[in-house]
């Protein structure tokens, strides 16, 4: 009874092994599949070559280098690895009260802009989102108000240091407040911003003056985190603010007026109502798909539960109503559980499923700015590629190959968790994937 | 980003300008009594005439201009839209930063919702201005926002342009906590003691800030133009108002209850050298209305609302009566989004209790709150050259009948019960809710 599952665990486990992670050279070539290119039209019978981690080529004529791995990939679906902009991705999950069990994570400081995230992701659980065919993902935590400043991995290998894309990827600014200290208010949180950039310009003067002639003057003191947004201060950083509300969109804008920064912002289920300001400002967004998050229970009275409906109802509608608005933008899981439900839901609410694989691919690569590397399927871009089973964002559809950096996962051979002792182990499903490569 | 893409970002800056706040059409207003609150007095069979958003001319022999949009308000009573000198109306995310006893740094106008309802409740109570003042759970709380009442635009379009800033304080049992104690939690200070020190310490270091951002000055001045430019010293926002503050360029409206408090607010703000320009609640006012006049304070109270705490036992209704008697600039506050809507009876109470002339319990509600905020010269009463801020009531604003049939701010109507729909909105404007 108990030893089935072992030995197949086992087996998986030298079968994986060889093709884990792409081995230098290793060229793949997926024939016969419907390809969403995302950059350009679909081809209906294509293929897609790629060497070494990178794509070598895309198209409907191509034929497959001699040497390739073959994978007839007929009747399924092929686009671009799908990106996450904005999430929690591989985080720990904040401290609950009295969760047994395991160490808890760290106390993230709520105001620490040089913190990194890339120091808290836990490699297997950011590994975990390739099942939905999330190969890239920006990570800064949930809580906070300076949470710090986000890393973007790609999420396959075995050391967090080759997944990195781009570190730091962001420096984030939530429109939160804190519950027992400052910043407690809206209006507090904008004033701490204001005058961490301001310190933060004079932090630069001081050292630039201080490095100029260093004979005879007091060296100033170090401080992380007015170092932090040294680079966001140049324009080389993006800031990104988390905007809850229609008017953080407008907080985000002034806040790039004063001090000349660039700003994005993440999250805005109130976006469209601003779509045309976003519009002629070219503001990069980065929409959230977590139409329903837990709210702060009123302080006083009851509970508004008209306007939480009201104001679900629009975060779903937002996605939707930009696209009509002629808005380009991203689409993120800003910590929704489940990240492609959300994008169903936003294509259950007029969204152009077209639209919405773009939001996750390419759009996503842009407002990061790494488009010119990820986000589509094009010759010289990173070789992360998605094999689905169906359309593209349909609700049955499942990944059935995840390519990260050119190397394979399959979503349906990881090890299933032993079943308890009395119930009946399900089969291993036979992998479409692992009979073609034999 | 390069330089490129940083220059079309200031260029979109740039592009967008605010949706006109001021009317073009020219509009007259006839027929109605014109309560002026101005040198005109009243004026029975008036016309209002409004160009540009301003008041062009007022009287009983003002010739109408042909085009000009005539509201007919015979049997109508017409008087300058009320101004709130005491509102938390159309604030976002809290209106207290409570954490620190001195958080002049943070501002309201950071954070307006123009779609807060209340805007559009308050217009339909005659209101064209409010004073959006943070809370008053600190010594020194952030800066207020003076708006005017302009439904359905943008956040900043709500902002008051050229009313004078200026910094809420609060005396008494708020800021020292003692209503609100939060387990666990405890900030400095507790006690009317350690508030004073908390205003003192504040002001030694305002001045300390002021005395370096001199000589960082004089040292630039030195220097000329080519010499070496010196580090200036940090820019500190919290500080920078209270220097402000002590340069008589921002106003302090101060939240007070008892006698000794405002005493000695208004010997700590002698002994630095400024000027308090309101008090607020002020329940004990009527007891140093005298010194309260000498130091130039005006005083926003309420006209009957007390004994909600044990600082506001010691109140009388004659408050306003008595405090205008001995020469205060007084005027009658809401502090509350549901008397906003019906500020017009609170000055009525003031006749009631005291005997305030009509005229001036009406000033409650209009001229004196515009010079509480310093915007007198432009609002407050019916005047040619002022804004075309105005109400129309159905009877006299006294009246235990009345209500208003109109509101215009700048000379656009944001306000008409003919056009209401019952959802908080009427044709030409509109919010969201």
């Amino acid at each position: 009874m108990r030893a089935r599952p072992i030995l197949a665990a086992l087996l998986l486990a030298v079968l994986a092994s060889p093709r884990g992670y792409a081995a230098r050279g290793e060229v793949y070539a997926l024939v016969g599949g419907r390809v969403f290119p995302v950059s350009g039209p679909v081809i209906e019978k294509g293929t897609v070559v790629f060497r070494d981690g990178l794509i070598e080529a895309v198209g409907a004529g191509v034929a497959p280098p001699i040497g390739a791995r073959v994978i007839d990939v007929k009747g399924m679906t092929v686009t671009p690895g799908l990106v996450d902009g904005f999430g929690g991705v591989g985080l720990p999950a904040p401290r609950s009260g009295s969760a047994g069990g395991g160490s808890p994570a760290p106390a993230a400081s709520p105001l620490a802009p040089q913190a990194l995230s890339l120091d808290r992701v836990r490699l297997s659980e950011a590994l975990k989102a390739r099942d939905n065919g999330i190969t890239t993902a920006l990570v800064i935590p949930r809580e906070g108000v300076l949470p710090g400043q986000s890393v973007l991995l790609n999420l396959g290998g075995e050391k967090l240091e080759g997944m990195v894309l781009r570190q730091p990827a962001a420096l984030h600014l939530h429109m939160a407040t804190l519950a027992r200290a400052y910043p407690g208010s809206l209006m507090g949180t904008v004033a701490y911003a204001r005058q961490a950039l301001y310190d933060a310009a004079r932090y630069r003067d001081e050292w630039k003056a201080y490095e100029a002639a260093a004979r005879g003057r007091k060296r100033p003191a170090y401080d992380p985190a007015l170092q932090a947004w040294q680079e966001v201060l140049t324009g080389k950083e993006l800031l990104i603010v988390t905007a809850s509300r229609e008017n953080d969109v407008r907080r985000a804008l002034a806040l790039a007026d004063e001090f000349k920064v660039r700003v994005a912002v993440a999250d805005a289920p109130q976006a469209a109502r601003v779509v045309e300001l976003i519009k002629t400002r070219k503001l990069p967004l980065l929409v959230g798909v977590n139409f329903d998050p837990p709210r702060a229970p009123a302080l006083f009275g009851t509970p508004d539960d008209e306007k939480e409906r009201r104001d679900i109802e629009e975060a779903e509608r937002n996605p939707a109503e930009l696209h009509k608005a002629g808005a380009s933008f991203a689409l993120v899981s800003a910590y929704a559980p489940d990240f492609l439900a959300g994008v169903r839901k936003a294509i259950e609410r007029g969204l152009p499923a077209e639209a919405a694989l773009r939001a996750i691919t390419l759009a996503p690569a842009e407002v990061l700015g790494v488009a010119d590397r990820l986000g589509s399927l094009e010759a010289g871009k990173i070789a992360n590629v998605v094999v689905w089973s169906g359309e593209p964002l349909a609700k049955d559809t499942k990944a059935k190959m995840v390519f990260v950096d050119g190397a394979l996962y399959e979503p349906d051979e990881k090890p299933k968790p032993s079943p308890s002792p009395g119930t009946p182990s399900p089969s291993p499903s036979p992998s479409p994937a692992a009979e073609d490569l034999r | 980003m390069n330089a490129l893409a940083l220059g079309l970002l200031a260029l979109a800056a740039a592009a967008p300008s605010p949706a006109p706040t001021r009317a073009s059409e020219t509009i007259a207003i006839r027929g109605g009594t014109v309560l002026t609150v101005g040198p005109q007095g009243m004026i029975t069979n008036g016309t209002v005439l409004i160009r540009d958003g301003r008041i062009a001319a007022v009287g009983t022999d003002v010739a109408v201009p042909a085009g000009a949009r005539v509201i007919d308000a015979s049997g109508r009573y017409v008087i300058p839209g009320i101004i709130d000198a005491h509102s938390h109306t159309a604030i976002e995310g809290g209106v207290n930063e409570c954490t620190d006893a001195v958080t002049a740094e943070v501002r309201i106008a950071d954070v307006l919702d123009p779609h807060d309802v209340n805007i559009y409740r308050q217009l339909a109570g005659g209101v064209t201005s409010a004073n959006l003042l943070h809370g008053s759970c600190n010594p020194i709380g952030g800066q207020n926002a003076v708006i005017k009442m302009r439904w359905g635009k943008g956040p900043a379009d709500l902002v008051f342009a050229g009313a004078p800033p200026g910094v809420k304080f609060a005396l008494g049992e708020n800021p020292k906590r003692s209503n609100f104690r939060v387990p666990g939690v405890t900030r400095y200070p507790a006690t009317r003691m350690g508030v004073e020190v908390v205003l003192r310490d504040a002001f030694r270091r305002a001045q300390d800030y002021k005395r370096e951002w001199a000589e960082y000055d004089g040292k630039v001045k030195a220097a000329g133009a080519k010499g070496e430019r010196p580090l200036a010293p940090r820019k500190d926002l919290e500080l920078d108002e209270l220097r402000d503050i002590l340069d008589g360029k921002v106003y302090v409206h101060a939240h007070c209850y008892r006698a000794d408090e405002i005493l000695m607010l208004i010997h700590l703000a002698d002994e630095f050298g400024f000027k308090i320009r309101t008090f607020q609640h002020v329940l004990e006012g009527y007891k140093v209305a005298s010194e309260i006049a000498k130091h130039g304070a005006g005083a926003s109270t309420f006209a009957d609302f007390w004994g909600y705490k044990l600082e506001a036992f010691d109140a009388i209704p004659y408050n306003a009566a008595i405090m205008a008697a001995h020469g205060v600039n007084v005027s009658l506050n809401s502090d509350d989004d549901e008397r906003a809507r019906r500020l017009y009876w609170e000055a009525a109470k003031a006749v009631k209790y005291g005997g305030v002339s009509e005229t001036e319990a009406l000033k409650m509600v209009t001229l004196n709150p515009a010079w509480q905020l310093g915007v007198d010269k432009r609002v407050g009463s019916i005047e040619a050259g002022k804004d075309a801020d105005i109400a129309i009531f159905s009877a006299h604003p006294f009246d235990p009948a009345t209500r208003v049939e109109m509101t215009l701010v700048d000379g656009v109507v944001y306000f008409d019960r003919a056009r209401d729909d019952g959802k908080g909105t009427i044709a030409s404007a509109g919010g969201r809710r």
